[in-house]
């Protein structure tokens, strides 16, 4: 049951739309007007010091958790330093995009255009990535839907996971304070070395005084706003919530409450520093039981009020909103901001993790509903049985939450990628489902590229369907392929040009970031950089793990070249030339042929006709990526992630010998292409197992929808957690469940108004249906729908 | 008459991820053929053996399906369900499945309309972990009327499979038309309680969801016939429960 007080926050997070504000951008622009000719990181940490000094303070209504990004209750917030260009372009449009619109009054447009964005011009991460990126490779990847990679220079990278267990509340950050402080002085100060040491500790003190300053600042507010407040219960909440900002985050917690309150000033503090996608929580249930069990143990708090302040997180978790273009939105959807918060699983000692917190935590997403954390929990074959049924219960909430990870495949993923065992065994999600640690610096969602448009390359001469332009290498024409083979090797030298490309974007951004962007917040919670003296951007983390290319259409693909085989080479029902033909015509024309083409066998039935073909695709996608290094000399990662990145990759990608159109969506992650999985989910989750998922350590996805009356029961969520179990010895690493029925969201396309906090699995995370775009919607409606029998 | 042949038979449809047949995620094998000829059922196509949605396959063709899902059904508890039409029917098939699935360690269930030689079954039945076992009208014309078999065969059967220490289930559809009145169920509930007593069973309410089968094979969709409603069903329970009779479900 909600309390008043949670229901209260909750229904505003359901009405309010987001606001942007201009606040944070102004401070950070006037900040380095005044900075001008010092050090980049000085430059950066100091703005962020002015933001914690000067950013307007408020406490909402209600809150037992405060610290606001801006003046709004749902807000976002502009970081000109990252890019300035498109919002200058796109924000004109902000309340009427279709994705993930933004209010902002034309009042707050003209201050920016007026007072901020001409100080940026020339100076963006943007602009310097638009300049440099060689023209070769600007034409696939800038803005295209080939290789994309516009979140990695548009915006910062977040995809930290502070380490609370060592560094955060072991020290405070006036404790990361004074060691910054304690290894600057004992700098020699007499070589290049210790000189850029020396200002990476100055820029940790700037920011760990900074958000301690801000914390000040709250319970100032706090107090002033006792002093006045009338009714006696919130007058002692506003003390305590007084106490707690003074406590907190400059000293380890005190207690379950602070240590709430120390969370979200970190998310607070990575937020205001660069507006970050996937700042993850991280172990949440680990971090948090000493305090709830000493709380507990003390008598100081209750089984509720613990459930009360843990919503209370939730809910700001959920009311910043990451401010994005309208590009990166249609991969990134639904306002999500990627906090991935993990529950379950093993300790580093490998004995089960599970706690009481744990349980709150399924249950707090569970009431309220928010889309935000993203929450994930791990599943290990010896778990609990009441946590399964925990997981599954949530699952038949329809909620899409939580995302279900398979504890082994995340330690094997996180071996593979070069960790210690015992820090592999502590993992925890990143983003939607990046298996991660809190002693990392990676980019986990460095880059995007489209396996369709190699296919497309290989079958049109190098030239895109949709737009007649060579966009790939020059390729003879489809008819002269006489064998299977030769179409594949075609395909695959088309794939390979992409991946180069893909390459190049990330390391021409990875370079800038390192010259552009060093991130002295972040940095001051991941231990390494600490002790090191190098900040995050320049690989100061115990572990800088390769960036991952993320695969999208891995299923589109794989049934292409299965049809192909079918159509061309094993029937002999059309030839090569006829098949090129009908793609160019968009199948018009050739209905029976993209009929008999639709009968092909599809990936997601288990069939190894198909099957095999994504297995080998994937294969020859992990040694292809792997042979390349990045800045700090690490091997480029894998994934088939999801995000709603097939939809932008689909529009761009012409009619393939699947039987799809022109611009239909792709497909995500190593999820069936939507309905076309039609046997059952078993037959769906053999085929997504087969793919050798645990080589990718970037992370796997698959997404399947249930009807609801299968898991409406106890005995029903049992099966569905036995389903997890086998999937999971199948060796797969990630499940998620969207058990909506169609009608419902037909429903709710049809009266947003009343299905406001129906919350569905987007891919790879979960957010407010009517929130999508009617074209997201419809795609989310599309994905087959697995009846009961 | 391939009902004969013990190394292939006709068959309806291989179910997979079936749950309301047994324990656990089950793959459900429909055997054709049915020596009934109820007018509700929702599996026309089993009437027969062969017909234009009966397929001939061999035993090894059904086990390589079946065994793809070894995983699931393993680690749900579930197992393999026979169903049909009557998997009786062919029961030198369903003899060479069972005991082939049984040396695997595979856990078996049957559904069964009751209508079969005991003796001759025996053995089968023997490899089972859950027998279903219909019981459609108390009444014996009535049963002859509208199943073409007589009750006694039925009667006769139930107490065997009760006899048996088999685990079973009754299974009654419950087809306003038929016999969802309370006068009949009260009759039907008497009987069981008499001959099985305290045996555990499931009212299933009737359904439409098999006419679709009946417009494929070119027949008219039953007609006459209504499904009960939910207060009713909790009432036909209720009336189980008063006769010491143990209501289920595998919902």
């Amino acid at each position: 049951m909600l309390t008043a007080r949670v229901e209260k926050i909750r229904q505003n997070y359901i009405d309010a739309k987001p606001c942007i504000s201009y606040q944070r951008a102004l401070i950070w622009t006037q900040s380095h007007q005044r900075t001008e000719g010092k050090p980049i990181a000085i430059r950066r940490a100091q703005a962020f010091y002015d933001c914690c000094d000067l950013l307007p303070v408020s406490i909402f209504s209600g809150e037992l958790i405060v610290g606001a990004v801006g003046e709004f209750r749902k807000c976002g917030i502009l970081t000109p330093e990252y890019s300035w260009l498109w919002v200058d372009r796109e924000m004109d449009h902000f309340d009427t995009r279709p994705q993930d619109p933004y209010i902002m009054s034309d009042d707050q447009r003209r201050f920016v255009r007026e007072h901020i964005f001409p100080y940026w011009k020339g100076q963006s991460l943007e602009e310097a990535f638009l300049a440099r990126v060689p023209a070769e490779t600007a034409k696939i990847a800038v803005d295209t839907g080939i290789v994309d990679n516009d979140s990695k220079w548009r915006q910062a990278v977040g995809e930290i996971t502070p380490d609370y267990q060592d560094v955060l509340f072991a020290k405070g950050f006036g404790g990361v304070a004074a060691e910054a402080r304690a290894k600057l002085a004992a700098l020699p100060d007499t070589d290049k070395e210790s000189l850029e040491k020396a200002d990476f500790y100055r820029s940790v003190i700037l920011a760990a005084d900074g958000i301690m300053r801000l914390a000040n600042r709250y319970a100032d507010e706090a107090e002033r706003l006792a002093a006045a407040e009338t009714d006696a219960g919130r007058r002692e909440e506003l003390r305590v919530i007084a106490r707690n900002c003074r406590n907190v985050p400059e000293n380890p917690p005190a207690s379950f409450h602070e240590a709430a309150q120390f969370v979200w000033f970190t998310q607070l503090g990575g937020i205001l520093s660069e507006n970050p996608l996937a700042l993850n929580p991280g172990r949440f249930d680990q971090y948090m039981y000493p305090y709830y069990a000493a709380d507990v143990e003390a008598g100081r708090l209750t089984e509720e009020q613990a459930l009360e302040l843990i919503e209370c997180l939730w809910l700001k978790l959920s009311e910043w909103v990451w401010t994005i273009s309208a590009n990166t939105a249609d991969y990134f959807a639904g306002y999500n901001q990627f906090q991935n918060l993990t529950v379950g699983g093993k300790t580093r000692e490998g004995l089960d993790a599970t706690n009481p917190v744990t349980y709150l935590a399924l249950r707090a997403t569970e009431e309220v509903k928010t889309h935000q954390p993203g929450l994930s929990v791990r599943v290990h074959q010896d778990c609990p049985p009441e946590f399964l049924g925990a997981v599954t219960e949530l699952v038949s909430k329809g909620t899409g939450f939580p995302a279900i990870h398979n504890d082994a495949v995340g330690y094997q993923m996180l071996l593979n990628a070069g960790y210690e065992p015992q820090d592999a065994k502590d993992w925890n999600n990143c983003g939607c489902v990046v298996p991660h640690f809190r002693k990392t610096g990676e980019w986990t969602a460095a880059v995007n590229v489209n396996f369709g448009s190699a296919l497309e390359y290989a079958l049109n001469r190098g030239h895109s369907l949709m737009t007649g332009e060579l966009m790939g290498l020059p390729e003879r024409p489809a008819s002269s392929f006489t064998t299977f083979d030769e179409v594949k090797a075609a395909f695959y030298r088309q794939f390979s040009n992409l991946v180069h490309h893909s390459i190049t974007a990330t390391l021409v951004a990875q370079k800038l970031h390192q010259e552009l962007v060093p991130r002295p917040f972040l940095s001051a919670c991941i231990e390494q950089c600490l002790s090191t003296g190098v900040d995050l951007s320049q690989g100061g983390a115990k572990y800088n793990v390769g960036p991952v290319i993320t695969g999208i259409g891995l299923a589109v693909v794989a049934n292409s070249l299965a049809a192909l085989r079918k159509l061309v080479f094993d029937d002999e029902l059309v030839t090569m030339g006829e098949l090129a033909e009908a793609l160019q015509a968009n199948w018009v024309g050739f209905e029976p042929l993209r009929q008999a083409a639709l009968a092909a066998p599809k990936y997601g039935n288990d069939d190894d006709y198909v099957d095999s073909l994504a297995i080998e695709i994937a294969n020859w996608y992990y040694r292809e990526v792997h042979q390349y290094r990045d800045v700090f000399g690490k091997e480029f990662n894998t994934a088939f992630m999801g995000i709603s990145n097939y939809l932008p990759m689909g529009r761009v990608l012409g009619a393939t010998p699947c039987g799809r159109r022109n611009a239909e969506p792709s497909s995500e992650g190593v999820s069936p292409y939507a309905g076309t999985d039609c046997s059952t989910p078993l037959a769906a989750m053999r085929s997504a197992a087969k793919v050798n998922q645990e080589i990718h350590s970037g992370g796997t996805l698959l997404n399947l929808r249930l009807n609801h009356e299968l898991v409406s029961t106890k005995r029903g969520q049992a099966n569905l957690g036995a389903m997890i179990q086998t999937f999971f010895a199948l060796g797969a690493f990630h499940v998620q469940f969207n058990t909506i029925s169609s009608a419902t969201l037909r429903k709710a396309q049809a009266e947003p108004e009343r299905y406001r906090d129906l919350l569905v699995r987007v891919a790879g995370y979960s957010t407010q249906f009517v929130n999508l775009s009617k074209s997201m919607q419809d795609a989310i409606i599309a994905r087959t729908e697995h009846a009961e029998f | 008459m391939n009902m004969r042949r013990s190394d292939e038979g006709w068959v309806m449809n291989i179910q997979n991820f079936s749950v309301n047949d047994g324990e656990g995620i089950r793959t459900t094998v429909f055997l054709a053929g049915c020596a009934m000829r109820c007018p509700w059922c929702a599996n026309p196509e089993g009437g027969s053996l062969r017909n234009p949605m009966t397929t001939l396959m061999s035993a090894n063709d059904v086990l390589s399906q079946v065994i793809r899902q070894l995983p699931f059904l393993r680690g749900s508890g579930g197992g393999v369900t026979f169903s049909g039409g009557e998997p009786t029917f062919q029961l030198p098939f369903l003899r060479t499945l069972s005991s082939r699935l049984y040396d695997a360690g595979v856990s078996l269930a049957l559904e069964t309309c009751g209508t079969f030689s005991y003796p001759e079954a025996a053995d089968v039945l023997q490899l089972m972990d859950l027998i279903f076992i219909d019981f459609k009208h108390p009444d014996p014309d009535e049963h002859l009327r509208w199943t073409g078999r007589p009750l006694a065969l039925v009667l006769e059967n139930l107490r065997d499979v009760a006899e048996s220490g088999i685990d079973y289930v009754v299974r009654i559809p419950t087809i306003i038309g038929l016999n969802a009145e309370v006068a009949t169920i009260c009759r039907l509930l008497d009987t069981l309680a008499e001959i099985t007593p305290g045996a555990k069973l499931e009212f299933l309410p009737y359904h439409t969801l098999g006419f679709g089968k009946y417009e494929a094979l070119g027949r008219p969709v039953p007609s006459g016939f209504a499904t009960p409603s939910e207060g009713e069903m909790d009432k036909f329970r209720e009336l189980a429960s008063e006769r010491g009779l143990v209501p289920v479900s595998y919902r």
